[in-house]
């Protein structure tokens, strides 16, 4: 035997020959069909974040109510959002209307009531990052701040504010991740982002490779958030 | 008239009476020192006086001007326009400095001139760099505090408290925080504040400062003013028992 024929019997034996060929076609286009859903789980991602963010903060607000009755309320609905899995919670956003209320639901509501149940959600985890931020500022920043004669708002949003947000970096990043995966749970109300179609593609198909594929772009889409939160967190190291 | 005048303040915490009837007036261009030992009640007094604390009851004038009056047992402070004013008249300088981190020392001595008191910047601006040079820190002024010693942060505290140009300035044990090379260089600050006629109340430790530089001194013990006089008098040739005793107890 000589070596082109080793190679070659070596080639005949092994899958990924047919792999590299025929299979390489049919994985773009499984990738094509499944990442067609990215547009969707972008839209939820950032929608959900542009809203919870600032939400987060009034309700941290709340929370913290000098009115025993109104940080009460707020307690027990933060513990209700977060005590209970955020699928169900899509569930009952999206029915809702219709089993309490009798409404017919619109064409839009599923999208409506997806974002509406995200943010809620993640809202509620901001807002006790938000506070436990807020707390951990020492009492002399806003007496200073309060002798030196700052209305309340200009103490918060000039001096506590800024601390603040360096604080929650961390723990905010930790949830921006922790979303990026969740956005899958969109799933439950057949909503078409990533994961929804790869599961659709793979029963289809009788095969895991959608699955992977939407692996992979959730992994990458981490990869990036992380990197950015990194540089955010940086962008904060001037003061200490 | 008074710069500052307290009157039958009291004040308790959970029951336990911190100030009891305590009153103390301040002329202008007059240094007052408070002294006793801790729990004493002499941070109440000043956190009191500068609002941030209530009182239960009692009178508060600056330069004549009501704060806080009591009526049959029941004290009533003035309304939000008022107190606003009257925070313009009188600064603070804290135990720990109080310095916002997130900004150089410049912005922390001019935001509050700038945002508050809304003076022309321009004019703000070179006051500022007075100030800077004055407590020997111009060329930190773009640094932020946590690249400053102890001493240095409380000497820029003390020049943005000056920078709003408050008729009384309070401090609360401005050197407690400062290793003893350290409090040297803010207690000359304040003593050359009390040169060009500055109205100063401090809360202190450091009786040889306090002989030094006040005009009077205030012995606080158990929420109650125990003595009072002349500075020298007072550290010297104390006449109550237990004045003796708390200076006898420092000496050694």
């Amino acid at each position: 035997m000589n070596l082109v024929s080793v190679s070659n019997s070596v080639i005949n034996i092994l899958p990924f020959r047919y792999l590299l060929f025929d299979e390489a076609i049919k994985i773009s286009d499984i990738a094509v069909r499944v990442l067609a859903g990215t547009k969707n789980t972008l839209f939820i991602f950032f929608t959900t974040l542009i809203l919870s963010l600032p939400l987060g903060l009034v309700i941290a607000f709340l929370r913290m109510s000098k009115i025993k009755i109104v940080s009460f309320i707020t307690k027990s609905i933060i513990s209700i959002l977060r005590g209970t899995p955020l699928m169900l919670q899509l569930i009952v956003w999206f029915y809702m209307p219709y089993y309490v209320f009798g409404i017919k639901l619109s064409v839009n509501w599923r999208i409506i009531s997806i974002i509406i149940g995200f943010s809620i959600n993640y809202a509620a985890y901001f807002a006790e990052i938000y506070r436990a931020g807020i707390t951990n500022i020492p009492i002399g920043q806003t007496e200073a701040a309060t002798i030196l004669g700052y209305s309340k708002s200009q103490s918060f949003f000039k001096i506590i504010l800024p601390q603040m947000i360096k604080r929650v970096i961390p723990p905010v990043t930790n949830e921006i991740i922790t979303l990026i995966k969740d956005t899958s749970l969109a799933f439950v109300l057949t909503y078409t982002e990533v994961f929804t179609l790869a599961k659709q593609v793979a029963a289809s198909k009788t095969t895991i490779i959608p699955l992977f594929v939407a692996g992979v772009f959730y992994y990458i889409f981490n990869g990036i958030v992380a990197i950015t939160m990194d540089k955010i967190e940086k962008s904060f190291k001037y003061f200490d | 008239m008074y710069i500052f005048e307290i009157n039958n303040c009291k004040k308790q915490f959970n029951g336990n009476i911190i100030l009891n009837d305590v009153s103390l007036k301040v002329k202008e261009s007059e240094v007052v020192s408070i002294i006793g030992s801790s729990g004493s009640g002499k941070t109440t007094l000043l956190r009191c006086a500068t609002l941030l604390e209530t009182m239960d009851s009692g009178n508060l004038k600056y330069l004549g001007e009501t704060v806080a009056t009591t009526q049959n047992n029941k004290i009533k402070y003035a309304d939000k326009k008022t107190i606003k004013k009257i925070k313009n008249y009188y600064g603070l300088v804290f135990q720990n400095f109080n310095l916002f981190p997130h900004w150089t020392v410049y912005k922390n001595i001019i935001d509050p001139v700038l945002s508050i008191q809304k003076r022309d910047k321009n004019i703000v601006d070179g006051e500022v760099d007075l100030l800077l040079k004055k407590i020997g820190l111009y060329d930190k002024k773009n640094n932020y505090p946590y690249e400053l010693s102890g001493g240095q942060k409380q000497r820029v505290a003390i020049a943005r408290a000056l920078a709003m140009k408050p008729k009384i300035l309070f401090f609360d044990e401005p050197t407690s925080a400062l290793d003893p090379e350290l409090t040297v260089e803010v207690l000359k600050i304040i003593k050359d504040l009390a040169k060009i006629k500055m109205t100063m109340v401090i809360v202190t430790h450091e009786m040889n400062f306090a002989k030094d530089v006040s005009d009077r001194i205030i012995f606080v013990d158990k929420g109650y003013i125990v003595e009072e006089g002349i500075a020298k008098d007072i550290i010297d040739n104390p006449r109550e028992e237990r004045t003796k005793q708390f200076l006898s107890k420092l000496s050694k």
